[in-house]
């Protein structure tokens, strides 16, 4: 068994760090809390993917919250043309 | 009215689609899971460069209720098939289990596998199709997931100030 290099399977393989700072440097528009580190580290590269999950958590949140929200707004008016008026005027 | 992105505008459109079929006499609630439902699938039909992460979410809409396949095709304006792109629950165990055995015959390493497979599983879990995608294609699609989630919630966002 020596000498016999371990498969990583394709459908799995690490992700490096050096492709975590690409992302970190495409992200760090939407995520301004992420600092520009000038060395690559596995600490920064977790952080940044913890930093973005949990930005998608929150964008995922928002979206539920707002959907509850307009679905409130359109219950308090009548069903099919203020809907369709409002979203129109948006166009 | 505020200059929009050429994205955004085609999700509106999309999204008000969707809502178009609404039912007229509906719960909050599911008034709530309809314009959700529309707002998602809208934001993945768009046209960008990812698919992956699209077709993913359109895939595990129809699945997860099958009559939301009409809101599918009416915002896709052509039919959808959910096609076995996505590996079933079933076929999922198996490859678990078979990479399992492989890592068993494996050398063990100094740094715990675990630990690295570890950091990239919640991102895989938080996007549409992740489970599938290697360690380049998920941070790529990440990318324009994010971007795609922004514009959907600048949208959605915006329409809810109106009232």
């Amino acid at each position: 068994m020596s000498g016999r290099r371990s498969r990583q399977s394709s459908n799995t393989p690490r992700i490096t760090d050096d492709q975590i700072i690409d992302l970190v440097s495409k992200l760090h528009q939407f995520l301004p809390e992420i600092r520009n580190t000038r060395r690559s580290n596995k600490a920064s590269a977790n952080k940044v993917l913890q930093e973005t999950c949990n930005y998608i958590r929150n964008l995922h949140k928002e979206v539920d919250d707002l959907s509850e929200r307009l679905s409130q707004l359109l219950s308090s008016i009548d069903a099919d043309s203020p809907e369709a008026a409002i979203i129109r005027s948006l166009i | 009215m505020k200059a929009r992105s050429s994205l955004e505008r085609e999700f509106l459109e999309k999204w008000r689609k969707g809502l178009q079929i609404g039912k007229e006499d509906s719960t909050i609630l599911e008034r709530k899971d309809a314009i959700k439902l529309s707002a998602d699938v809208a934001i993945a039909a768009t046209k960008n460069a990812a698919t992956h992460w699209r077709r993913a979410l359109l895939c595990d809409v129809v699945s997860e209720n099958p009559t939301n396949k009409h809101v599918v095709e009416h915002i896709l304006g052509h039919k959808f098939k959910n096609t076995a792109t996505r590996l079933t629950a079933c076929s999922r165990r198996i490859l678990r289990i078979s990479q399992k055995r492989r890592q068993k015959a494996a050398p063990r390493r100094v740094v715990p596998k675990s630990r690295k497979r570890n950091r990239s599983r919640a991102l895989r879990m938080l996007v549409p199709g992740g489970e599938e995608m290697d360690g380049v294609l998920l941070l790529q699609e990440t990318l324009d997931y994010i971007v795609s989630l922004r514009a959907q919630v600048d949208v959605m966002r915006c329409l809810a100030s109106i009232g």
